[in-house]
């Protein structure tokens, strides 16, 4: 009996596979060929590869679907194929067909450290040739640096943040606690917080860039916001006293308790979600999390009332400008160089930095690349509010893993796990910084 | 050659009836204990699934959601092409997991069962086939179906896990292919069965126990395979389950609640086709069962 | 018979279907895989021949030595927990009530995806609300373990779920392999008055010895290129402390763009592999194989 229904299985499992490979014939053409009526110009597909999946980010997907109708509609002979991978999925998948020569005509990459093997290995074509001025003026100050390998911009931002520390001011008012103006005070509100039970600041650290950015506020406020800089991009050293320092009063905020319990093992969105829940009074992100905080419905009123942020204190003696915030551009759009429909593409990512950067911040809650006209967009006040620190922004210092080449970056997150876990003293953590910058060079 | 031995061991004292009975229940509750534990995470992704992104993370797992987001399922059954990722997932999992059972009980008695001089070699190549890691054939696997114009056809899933997962099987159907009295087929064979009679109708029947086991270990790491998926399928149209799994991974925030209904929606077949395959595996096969 | 068994067109028709899908999908990235590892090469751009350059890194590489470290823990402890599936499918596979409905709960868990599982995994070790610790809190323990973020016991957190997810895998092919031996060896056992866990050990142990060598491999051979619930639960953190050489490997691959030098290790991990299931090998033949 058991023969029988395993032939029978057997069977159909051989029709089916027979019938796949029979499928094969019917798959869409790549470039459709021909001459359309209209302008005469031959048909071309431009493949396009994002990193926003409807389910997860529904709000993008509807801007970008938008865009891409608007302009199939502007270039009849255009069609613009979409293909969307989660984050990870997306990196990695970005170099396996990078490999063979086969990125899609538009794409998304991370500026910096991300993106130079793939201009060094000439797989994205510079864009220097759609800028015009009026274009060039239309992005905030210093963000096309970011994607700009040798002088020349190889991506479009389509998004840009900083990183603010957002508090819950609930839990300031229970205990009376100020803004604080100086790093003396913020150590005072982490003092008061821990002695009443309170967890100070949640922090995911298993996703070490977020420790990252901590360090990062301290490194700028001793050493004002060259010091870093320049130990990564080698005109200076890492093993300078305000790096150390910095890296000193890392561990001074790990002794006081001032983070949450386990926090080396813990994830960026584990951390998030206590602060969300409101078992956490501080809470440094970028501010791609605004929406969180102020228009996402699914998350209770009461909390997104409480939430406000304040700028990483300025410290005593330290060379330091509170204006000057963490951060940088996120995604941008890249052409590859190998692109058939190079001329499209170009076009393409042009029409879609200007129209994403009408409609990301109202629609999606993504600051743009662009600039906005706060007074001309219709946003909550906390928006609004970290709008006007980016314009009135003195510096914007990159994430440092992502300023640094791609292996520095690994050793630097490493070694950031290393501090806050107190397994190594600020001294080492400068000089092992300094060694693999040095290996680099 | 153990039945002598086993003769020659000493007579138990025939009875200890509270003895048996105690070890009977300390037994029973130890076995219901664990089967509890093991049944704990079904338990917890179904309520996981019901939980929004701030329960996700702050009730405890066991915990009720205070309101069931039944909308969880809609939201995974409206989004994207569910229906046309389930059945892709059926598919290439049963085509692969089909050609995989046979190509290994193919290879496997001729290994077992014929004479030929190259067959410890060969062997020993699908063995080695067991130990190269995943992500390294990413990239060349990559650039060989794009030569082959496979890139971005379920064809090519169905061969990539057939490939990978034959290693394994070949060496879970050689334990046991080792075990398997000969009698049956060499008195087959003396009775002129031709060799594919054999296979087909002795020996395949009276493997179907392993059968069964690798067939539900194929089948559970085809369904729950993704990275293949994601690097050699780009259509929509042809991709499987799991990547309704990443749809809702966002950038810098994950829909928790929906990537739970997802596994839940998705670990309802391969269940019930587990229930289904864990019935063949059986009573050993004793000798007179089988008619040559 | 010989002749009939000694067929080699028969022997081709067998072998070939798979061996050649063997050979161009999985062999082309092996031997890919250690012609990249003679390359200077990011997996973008154009390669650079450096020769062994690679390789020589490797030996000099501390973080890749301790990554070989923990994944060599990770398949002692592997193939520890045999011994402890051994047992419990010994128990399911005896004459006792309910046992069929056991395994198959005890089974179910194998079926959750690597992401369901990690997932479930931190919910049990979060330092506050996590499972362990509240309950570990509730019985008046104060600082509590950090299970993930303790670089001293963090790898021993992430190998249990490993090892539990596995547990489904080995308990089916024990199970298997034990309902595959032949009710009358037992029953004539039965008969001489062996006890049941003579019954076990002397009879159905020996019997299934083959079945467990290769249990013993696939769990080393496993265990060496394990990669899934380390990297969804600590990336191979904090700090390097639960990295295993498939992170170790993908972080260098795909990471951090040194692909030729990520491949190198992928290659060294096959070859360590190779010679590890090679000394297996040698450790299990001296006891001769069970045959009828």
């Amino acid at each position: 009996m058991f023969k029988k229904a395993f032939t029978k299985v057997m069977a159909v499992g051989f029709t089916s596979v027979l019938l796949f490979a029979a499928c094969s014939g019917d798959e869409p053409t790549e470039t459709g060929s021909g001459d359309q009526a209209g302008n005469g110009q031959e048909d071309v597909t431009i493949d396009f590869m994002h990193l926003w999946p409807s389910g997860s980010s529904p709000d993008h997907n509807r801007i970008v679907d938008g865009i891409i109708a608007e302009f199939e509609e502007m270039h009849p002979h255009v069609t613009v194929e979409v293909e969307t991978l989660e984050n990870e999925q997306y990196r990695n998948q970005l170099q396996v067909i990078s490999s063979s020569n086969q990125l899609p005509d538009v794409g998304m990459t991370w500026a910096a450290g991300f993106m130079e093997p793939y201009v060094r290995g000439e797989r994205f074509a510079s864009l220097e040739d759609i800028f015009d001025d009026e274009f060039r003026d239309s992005f905030v100050g210093g963000v096309l640096d970011g994607y700009q390998v040798d002088g020349e911009t190889y991506a479009l931002p389509v998004e840009l943040n900083i990183a603010p520390v957002f508090y819950n001011q609930a839990i300031f008012a229970e205990y009376g606690l100020e803004v604080p103006k100086t790093y003396d005070e913020f150590l005072q509100v982490i003092d008061t917080l821990v002695e009443n039970g309170e967890t100070p600041i949640t922090l995911g650290n298993r996703d070490a860039w977020t420790g990252s950015m901590w360090y990062m506020y301290l490194a700028d406020r001793f050493g004002g916001e060259t010091a870093l800089n320049e130990a990564i991009d080698r005109t200076g050293s890492f093993e300078n006293d305000a790096l150390i320092d910095a890296a000193r009063e890392i561990q001074t905020m790990v002794e006081r308790d001032a983070f949450i319990r386990g926090f080396n093992g813990l994830s960026d969105q584990e951390a998030k979600s206590e602060f969300m829940n409101g078992n956490s009074a501080m809470y440094m992100i970028g501010s791609w999390d605004l929406p969180n905080f102020t228009t996402n419905e699914d998350v209770p009123q009461e909390f997104r009332d409480s939430i406000d942020f304040f700028r990483f204190p300025a410290v005593e003696g330290g060379a330091g400008d509170v204006d000057s915030w963490v951060g940088g551009p996120g995604v941008g759009l890249f052409v590859a160089e190998n692109s058939d429909v190079k001329e499209e593409a170009k076009d393409f990512v042009k029409h879609f930095v200007e129209r994403w950067g009408e409609q990301s911040v109202e629609e999606a809650g993504i600051i743009p690349g662009t600039q906005v006209d706060t007074s001309a967009v219709d946003l909550p006040d906390l928006f609004i509010d970290v709008l006007n620190e980016l314009n009135n922004a003195t510096n914007i210092t990159m994430y440092a893993d992502v300023q640094m080449s791609a292996n520095v970056a690994d050793t630097h997150l490493d070694l950031i796990q290393a501090l806050y876990g107190l397994e190594i003293t600020p001294e080492e953590f400068a000089q092992q910084h300094e060694q693999a910058l040095l290996e680099e060079e | 050659m153990g039945i002598d031995q086993s003769t020659e061991m000493p007579k138990r004292l025939s009875d200890k009836p509270i003895f048996q009975r105690v070890a009977k229940i300390i037994l029973y509750v130890f076995l219901i204990g664990v089967a509890v534990l093991q049944l704990l995470p079904l338990v917890w992704l179904f309520l996981f699934s019901l939980k929004n992104n701030q329960e996700v993370f702050n009730l405890p797992p066991l915990a009720l959601p205070q309101d069931p987001q039944w909308g969880n399922y809609v939201n995974v059954w409206t989004q994207g092409n569910i229906g046309q990722y389930f059945f892709n997932s059926v598919y290439i999992t049963a085509s692969a997991v089909i050609l995989t059972v046979l190509f290994a009980s193919l290879v496997t008695f001729a290994i077992t069962r014929m004479q030929w001089k190259l067959s410890t070699l060969v062997l020993g190549l699908f063995m080695v086939g067991l130990m190269i890691p995943v992500h390294s054939t990413l990239i060349p696997l990559f650039n060989f179906f794009l030569n082959i114009n496979l890139m971005d056809h379920p064809l090519a899933i169905i061969l990539t896990y057939t490939a990978f997962n034959l290693p394994i099987t070949i060496m879970i159907l050689l334990g046991f292919y080792y075990t398997l009295p000969r009698e049956i087929e060499e008195a087959a064979i003396m009775d002129g069965c031709s060799v594919h009679r054999l296979f087909f109708q002795i020996t395949l029947p009276m493997t179907a126990p392993v059968v069964a086991t690798t067939a539900i270990i194929n089948m559970i790491y085809n369904w729950n395979e993704f990275v293949f998926v994601n690097t050699f399928i780009s259509s929509d149209k042809f991709k499987t389950l799991t990547v309704g799994i990443q749809n809702f991974i966002g950038q810098y925030q994950t829909d928790w609640g929906a990537i739970g209904a997802t596994l839940m929606i998705s670990i309802i077949p391969i269940l019930i086709a587990f229930l289904v395959l864990s019935n063949r595996i059986v009573e050993g096969i004793t000798a007179g069962s089988v008619k040559g | 018979m010989n002749k009939v068994m000694s067929d080699k067109k028969v022997i081709a028709l067998y072998v070939l279907p798979a061996f050649l899908l063997l050979m161009v999908l999985v062999y082309i990235p092996i031997i890919l895989t250690g012609y990249y590892g003679l390359m200077r090469w990011d997996g973008i751009g154009a390669m650079e021949f450096i020769g062994l350059d690679n390789y020589q890194r490797l030996l000099q590489d501390s973080t890749f030595w301790r990554s070989a470290g923990h994944s060599g823990l990770l398949a002692i402890f592997s193939v520890l927990s045999l011994v402890g599936y051994l047992i419990i499918s010994m128990v399911l596979a005896g004459k006792i009530k309910g046992a069929d409905l056991f395994r198959k709960i005890y089974l179910i868990p194998m079926l959750l995806s690597s992401v369901a599982i990690a997932q479930l995994w931190m919910r049990i070790y979060h330092p506050t609300n996590g499972v362990i610790n509240r309950f570990l809190e509730s019985i008046g323990i104060e600082n509590t373990p950090l299970w993930l973020a303790d670089t001293n016991i963090v790898l021993y957190s992430i190998f249990i779920p490993i090892i539990w997810q596995y547990a489904g895998f080995y308990i089916l092919i024990y199970y298997a392999a034990l309902k595959n031996v032949p009710n009358e060896l037992v029953e004539a056992a039965r008969i001489d008055g062996a006890t049941p866990w003579q019954i076990g050990y002397k009879i159905k142990l020996p019997l299934i010895a083959g079945v467990i060598k290769v249990t013993i491999v696939l769990a080393v051979v496993g265990s060496l290129k394990y990669f899934d619930l380390i990297w969804v639960m600590t990336q191979g953190g904090p700090n390097g402390a639960s990295e295993v050489i498939a992170s170790y490997m993908y972080k260098q691959a795909f990471n951090t763009y040194n692909f030729g030098y990520g491949s190198a290790i992928g290659f060294f991990l096959l070859i360590l592999c190779l010679i590890v299931t090679y000394f297996i090998r040698k450790l299990t033949a001296s006891k001769e194989d069970v045959q009828y």
